[in-house]
């Protein structure tokens, strides 16, 4: 018995909840928690930008929302409330429902999430006459006009190429056509612009914003790139070795940046304005293995305000107002923050040095080991 | 398009130059000549010699094999020395049978091949996934010169419900046709339902992890849908190439099959004129079972081109 | 059709077994690296039993003529196709002899053709394959193209002309025949295997590292491709035996009255013998059906051993 959805125009209270999700699979190593308890909350025609690197887990919390994941050796637990029907306990059957007509993923690489040995048209089509039941006549209009409306030019010759004769940024476009093709009331955009051209880059996103403002659709931008989220989220969610480290509006994050990760990473961008040859800061280290049990704030051995309690107590996250959460003890921009960053330089700790570009000397002496990070990887970006 | 298909049809014309070669050599090249056979009692020095010049066979060797060839070209294969039947007859009466065998047990391998890989690669590693790889490789262990007799020994010996040997021409009936045919089949078959099994559930499993199924997955599409529109037709490259040596090979190896069920075919005529060492027909049978092989074979690469639209370019 | 152009080494002719030369494509199917394959799953239970059991079986061929065993050609016409006992442990033939004996001499030559041709082609063509594979040059193409020709003509068929027309029979001649067959056959799987280890990343370190082509060969390729040749190799002989076997049913390989396991399942299945007495076909039967099943569970245990498969997360 499928179940029925209201329009979007009718919807009521949040588009999508989130409630301590947790995604484990099980692998040779170990257990390994991608997705380690995080709540999130969208509410209609709004967009979530998810940030966070390689390994942070963002790829695994949306397929864990959708519900996309492989059957065997993983585990799901909490809930994902769509619309107000919990999507984790429903059967493959009605999920299969939700799936292409009410939520739709946009993948990160159209060339392997595209089949090569199908056409286009046809990768376009299926959705249309088999979910939304167009006959072939009615779907191949609407694919031509969905194809028009996210900017392929001569679509109707168009629907007959396989997706190794289109370019790069035609197939995230393809891919994009085919994600709204049934009418979708949340978007999942997994990293729409990686491997894409700066200059498509920005088409393909305002194209995304642009749909969404007419579909009055949510969206989730999932990236690792702050500048793609800048001006185009609402909110954003910092996500650092499956947990969820900070969460703001998006002016106040880029504003009042409190958790040293998000201000490394926005430290990161390199700047037009910076003189050429500058050095880029990269964060030194690398995330950490999350098969190992993890003891303290993750982010411990990489942090240039790294103190003892941080390795042994993880933080909680707290709130600074206006829906401002955040995930340390030693917040940036507090004073606690400022004199545990000015000790730590004082005791060449290689993650302070770096971060304030102190130069490391030679001959400095080793670091003592109570206030020395312990998995430091020295001033080189990984 | 037409520039590779040029390309390919070179290849095979040069291979079957090469094949031709070397069924003529193989003969040739061999100590002792057919006199002995064909004379029988009347062998004598003279008799020999007389004999070798009427063959031909005092001619040097590129002689001989230029007089071959050229007659092949023309059609004309040569004719057995004992029943003087052309090469070209036994042919037409021989191959027939050998079609009908391999259009059977392909059918029999594919239609037992790959649901049974279609079902284990949706759940590999599982029950029916472990007894289907076990049972396949239990095949690979059924050689035709076990099976054969095995299956004949319970299905004809001890339950009678086919014929042991001979084979009953379409033209008399369908019925006894098939009857005659079905147990060859069967044993020609098992070593292509195991090869085949493993192929293509090896690529289901595979194309099951890309990216392109999961995102079918994501629109809603059923399972049965993406199995059958998304997922198979990747999945059969390696599946056609297995199929193009195991029918090629057909053609030039169903010897045990044909001489245990006693059916005429060119497996069959080929060993019995082995036999009776009649080597032009030898020649002329090998040099046709072996093109056959390679034209099978040439025509399945062909039909790879055309299933996989990236190949075309090449 | 052999192509030069594609990576699978898909190039065994048929040798009279239908599914014999794809089984050597599926094989290299199975077998990818993304690294040095050092580490990997154990072999399992399944694989030492199965190797025991060959080794059991070569063991008692080799020593066939000092076993306590009936002479296999001694005929004993007042235990005419009698039923296993004490005495005959798998019966007697139409002719009064011994089957168990038959059976394990008739092994000799069955196992000799399987193991030293493969042994043969594995030291010649193998060897030659894995410098082919990774120096390239005139070399490589010359024996690229001679195994080309070799292969593009059906095994089977040339053994058998080759093998009728070349009286008297000898095994060492037979061995010889498969020997010519197997040996290309090698050179071009392990080519390949080769081939697709050569360009992967750490041998291409290992070369800017400045390490000699020898030392290339030895560290980083050599215990790459050991395990899929050591598979191949396997089937290989599975297939020798399939193949022998098959030219013995045919009348052309050992000669009657010689055991060798094909030509004694030959003489189960004339004369209505199937009927009066299977045990002639049946005990030859069960033998292959032992042995090919062992070998490839070997194989196949092999290539699951070394297979290394990504992870996705």
């Amino acid at each position: 018995m499928p179940t029925s959805f209201p329009d979007v125009g009718s919807i009521e209270g949040p588009l999508l909840e989130v409630e301590d999700l947790r995604t484990q699979f099980r692998t040779p190593r170990g257990l390994v928690r991608a997705v380690d308890g995080v709540s999130l909350s969208l509410p209609r025609g709004r967009t979530l930008g998810v940030v966070g690197e390689s390994g942070s887990g963002k790829t695994v919390l949306t397929r864990s929302i959708m519900g996309l994941l492989p059957g065997s050796n993983v585990q799901r637990s909490g809930t994902v409330r769509f619309v107000g029907h919990d999507l984790t306990t429903m059967s493959p059957t009605e999920l299969r429902d939700v799936w292409g007509m009410q939520i739709a993923m946009i993948f990160q690489d159209p060339m392997t999430a595209l089949n090569p040995v199908v056409r286009v048209g046809r990768q376009i089509t299926e959705s249309l006459r088999l979910r939304a039941g167009f006959d072939r006549r009615g779907a191949q209009e609407t694919a031509v006009a969905l194809m028009r409306s996210v900017g392929i030019s001569s679509p109707e010759r168009r629907l007959r190429a396989y997706p190794h004769e289109l370019s790069g940024g035609m197939r995230q476009r393809v891919m994009i056509a085919i994600a709204l093709a049934c009418g979708p009331k949340l978007l999942l955009a997994d990293e729409p612009t990686t491997g894409l051209d700066v200059t498509v880059q920005a088409q393909i996103l305002d194209l995304l914003a642009e749909q969404q403002r007419e579909r009055h659709m949510g969206m989730i931008l999932v990236t690792h790139d702050l500048g793609v989220v800048a001006n185009r989220t609402d909110e954003i969610v910092v996500m650092y070795a499956g947990r969820v480290v900070e969460r703001a509006p998006t002016a106040e994050l880029f504003a009042h940046t409190r958790m040293p990760y998000t201000e490394a990473l926005l430290r990161s961008i390199p700047r037009l304005s910076e003189p050429s040859h500058s050095r880029l800061r990269a964060i030194p280290g690398r995330p950490p293995d999350l098969a190992a049990n993890l003891t303290g704030c993750r982010f411990a051995p990489r942090c240039p305000y790294v103190q003892d309690r941080c390795r042994q107590e993880e933080p909680p996250l707290r709130t600074a107002g206006q829906g401002h959460e955040f995930r340390c003890w030693y917040p940036v921009g507090s004073a606690e923050g400022d004199s545990a960053l000015a000790r730590n330089v004082a005791a060449r700790v290689p993650a302070a040095l770096a971060f304030t570009g102190t130069p490391v000397r030679d001959t400095a002496p080793a670091v003592s080991p109570t206030t020395a990070g312990t998995t430091a990887q020295g001033a080189q970006g990984s | 398009m037409a520039r590779y298909i040029g390309i390919r049809l070179g290849q095979l014309v040069f291979i079957s130059f090469l094949i031709s070669l070397t069924a003529f050599l193989l003969v040739h090249l061999l100590p002792g000549d057919p006199t002995t056979t064909i004379l029988g009692p009347y062998d004598t020095p003279s008799a020999r010699a007389e004999l070798l010049k009427q063959l031909g066979l005092n001619k040097p060797l590129y002689h001989q094999y230029w007089t071959w060839i050229v007659n092949v070209l023309h059609g004309q294969l040569g004719e057995a020395f004992t029943t003087k039947q052309t090469v070209s007859n036994i042919l037409a009466v021989a191959l027939p049978i050998d079609i009908e065998l391999m259009i059977v047990s392909s059918i029999i391998a594919l239609v037992v091949a790959i649901p049974l890989a279609l079902v284990s690669a949706l759940r590999p590693n599982r029950l029916f996934d472990r007894s289907s790889t076990t049972s396949t490789l239990g095949m690979l262990a059924l050689p035709p010169f076990v099976a054969g007799p095995l299956l004949v020994l319970i299905f004809a010996v001890s339950l009678h419900w086919v014929p042991a040997t001979g084979f009953d021409r379409l033209s008399a009936g369908i019925g006894p046709n098939l009857k005659s045919v079905i147990l060859p089949s069967i044993v020609l078959s098992f070593g292509s339902i195991a090869v085949y099994f493993r192929l293509l559930r090896a690529d289901l499993i595979s194309t099951l992890q890309e990216d392109f199924v999961t995102m079918a997955r994501s629109k809603g599409l059923s399972t049965p849908y993406i199995l059958f529109r998304h997922v198979l037709r990747p999945s059969s490259f390696s599946l056609l190439a297995a199929a193009g040596l195991s029918i090629g090979s057909l053609f030039s190896g169903a010897f045990v099959v044909e001489v245990l069920f006693q059916m005429p075919g060119v497996g069959y005529q080929l060993v019995n004129h082995i036999y009776a060492r009649d080597y032009l027909v030898v020649q002329g049978l090998a040099l046709v079972a072996a093109v056959a092989f390679v034209v099978i074979n040439f025509v399945a690469d062909f039909l790879l081109t055309v299933l996989d639209p990236r190949v075309r370019r090449a | 059709m052999p192509d030069p152009a594609h990576d699978l080494p898909v190039l065994a002719p048929n040798i009279g077994y239908p599914g014999s030369a794809a089984d050597l494509a599926e094989a290299t199917a199975g077998i990818t690296a993304a690294g040095p394959t050092r580490a990997r799953r154990p072999l399992g239970p399944v694989f030492w039993v199965s190797a025991g059991w060959v080794l059991f079986m070569i063991l008692l061929a080799v020593l066939a003529p000092v076993l306590p065993l009936t002479n296999p050609s001694t005929q004993n016409y007042s235990a005419v196709n009698a039923g296993p006992s004490i005495h005959h442990l798998m019966g007697t033939d139409d002719l009064g002899r011994d089957l168990l004996s038959r059976v394990i001499f008739g092994s000799r030559p069955s196992l000799v053709i399987g193991f030293f041709p493969v042994v043969i082609g594995l030291l010649l063509g193998g060897f030659a394959g894995l410098l082919a594979g990774y120096r390239g040059g005139v070399a490589d193409g010359v024996l690229n193209a001679v195994s080309f020709v070799i292969l593009a003509f059906p095994a089977l068929l040339a053994i058998m002309v080759v093998e009728q027309f070349w009286q008297p029979v000898a095994l060492s001649k037979l061995t010889i025949m498969f020997a010519v067959v197997a040996t290309p056959l090698l050179f071009r799987i392990i080519r390949a295997t080769t081939l697709s280890f050569a360009n992967r990343e750490f041998v291409v370190a290992a070369r800017a590292l400045g390490a000699r082509t020898n030392r290339i060969l030895l560290r980083e390729l050599l215990p790459n491709v050991v395990p899929a040749a050591m598979a191949f190799a396997l089937i290989a002989v599975a297939t020798a035996i399939v193949t022998e076997g098959a030219l013995a049913f045919l009348g052309l390989s050992i000669r009657l009255p010689n055991p060798s396991l094909g030509n004694i399942i030959n003489e189960g299945v004339n004369n209505n013998l199937l009927q009066s007495n299977p045990y002639i076909a049946v005990w030859p039967s069960l033998y292959i059906f032992v042995i090919l099943t062992a070998l490839n569970l070997m194989a196949d245990r092999l290539r699951s051993a070394f297979e290394i498969r990504d992870v996705k997360l």
